[in-house]
């Protein structure tokens, strides 16, 4: 498939030749390897994310005294401050100090789960302190302790509540994990790179790209909505 | 400015951080152009998209799907890496940046002040259609008064996104806070290292961040009290 755009003045502007593409099995491979790294790796890191981001928002909630403190600044620190510079510093800074040698997956693993919990502790500290007040009195006056009430009533309305920001969180986080490529993960960005660099067909690659990315957030979103259809939906 | 600051720490350390923050100030100059430049497409396209004409409503619902659903690392290695070899004349990088971020801005604050102008109670667009104004007046003299103050904190809040967004401008070559930290980083000086690099780089961005957070947190408050 290749066609022409534009003639001006008798010049062939531009050729598109998607055909370099995917005349190579190995490009298909790379495209195909790296789908599967990116969401990979942007599951697993949004997993643990929410698992710690639970915690830490829980201590907030419970203004556990000198943890309290601490969790906001982390929150706060990690929200101001772009992915880019978190991923660098987790990959070329940590191990200098602490003198140990991960692949380079991990390294991204471990700043996408850094930066997850940041967005992911902000939602739920909101969600933990939107339970309504009547609901909160009521549990009171049935004398139920302090982690009943947070297990049957705060954790479902925050759950319920702050899904569709969670998942919309989650696929803005998908979107920026093309960066993992800078560090040498595998991933779809940088198949596009390494295809480019071996065919020049530039405009074409990151076309296909975009629509692979477009494509995956959409998927994406639609498996988090079923996954909020069948178990959370019941119980609004 | 350096020799305050060769004084204070010493003589590599000192070096970097003048050149460092005077690098932030173009991560200033492309977070204020894609805001403002942004902002005036976004103006556009949130018109479009509640003007009472099902295509220009169908062509601006596109437009914010599209670029919502697309990366911004994607948008700048389409028109940083891309378009020079589409138009076959190099492209500085300035424009490049601007461009992608002024097309990610546009679609996200275009949502947010839909959002915002959904928010309002439809009483309001009937009471204007009773008044015998048409949808432009409407829009001025009823309904803008209204949306700003639902529509501004989250407006402050997404700057803070497109700061963040334009440490990846680097990647076509924008010399900005990032790049430089990243040739320190790797700059075989002693005192340079990539654990004292980057924690200087995240904090000079905290800085720049964190006063837009505690504004728009701020916002939120006064605006919820008031309501």
């Amino acid at each position: 498939m290749s066609c022409y755009v534009g003639y001006w003045w008798g010049y062939i502007l531009f050729e598109f030749r998607f055909f370099e593409i995917y005349r190579s099995s190995e490009y298909l491979y790379l495209i195909l390897d790296g789908i599967l790294i990116s969401s990979g790796l942007t599951i697993a890191s949004g997993f643990f994310g929410f698992i710690i981001a639970f915690f830490l928002a829980a201590m907030i909630y419970w203004k556990f005294s000198p943890l309290n403190f601490l969790a906001i600044c982390w929150i706060d620190f990690i929200r101001n401050t772009p992915l880019i510079v978190q991923l660098f510093f987790v990959t070329f800074g940590l191990p200098l100090i602490f003198e140990y040698v991960w692949p380079f997956w991990a390294h991204a693993l471990l700043a996408l789960t850094i930066n997850f919990t940041g967005y992911f502790g902000e939602i739920l500290r909101s969600g933990y302190n939107s339970t309504p007040t009547n609901q909160l009195e009521a549990a009171y006056s049935l004398n139920l302790n302090k982690i009943t009430i947070f297990r049957k009533i705060v954790l479902p309305h925050t759950l319920i509540k702050m899904f569709p920001s969670l998942s919309s969180q989650f696929i803005f986080i998908f979107l920026t994990t093309g960066i993992i490529s800078e560090i040498g993960v595998n991933d779809l960005t940088h198949a596009g790179l390494y295809i480019d660099s071996r065919t020049f067909r530039t405009f074409e690659i990151f076309i296909i790209l975009s629509m692979l990315y477009v494509t995956l957030s959409l998927l994406f979103k639609s498996s988090l909505e079923i996954i909020f259809n069948r178990t959370l939906k019941k119980r609004m | 400015m350096q020799d305050l600051l060769i004084n204070i720490f010493d003589k590599p350390l000192g070096i970097i951080l003048t050149q460092l923050i005077l690098a932030t100030r173009f991560t200033i100059y492309l977070s204020l152009i894609a805001f403002l430049g942004g902002g005036l497409v976004a103006v556009i396209i949130t018109f479009l998209r509640i003007y009472p004409s099902k295509i220009l409503n169908y062509i601006s619902f596109c437009y914010t799907w599209l670029f919502q659903s697309l990366p911004l690392l994607m948008l700048l290695f389409i028109i940083g890496l891309g378009i020079p070899r589409f138009i076959g004349q190099d492209f500085d990088p300035w424009y490049a940046a601007s461009i992608s971020l002024i097309i990610f801005t546009s679609a996200y604050l275009s949502e947010v002040w839909r959002g915002a102008i959904m928010a309002i109670p439809s009483g309001q667009w009937e009471g204007g259609v009773a008044l015998n104004l048409n949808f432009t007046q409407t829009l001025r003299f009823i309904i803008i008064p209204q949306v700003y103050k639902y529509s501004i904190a989250p407006t402050v809040s997404f700057l803070i996104q497109i700061i963040k967004g334009t440490s990846l401008a680097y990647i076509i070559g924008f010399q900005d806070l990032m790049l430089l930290g990243k040739r320190w980083a790797n700059a075989p000086v002693i005192g340079s290292e990539p654990f004292i690099i980057f924690p200087i780089m995240a904090v000079l961005y905290f800085c720049l961040c964190y006063p837009l957070a505690i504004y728009a947190k701020y916002l939120e408050k006064k605006y919820i009290i008031e309501n």
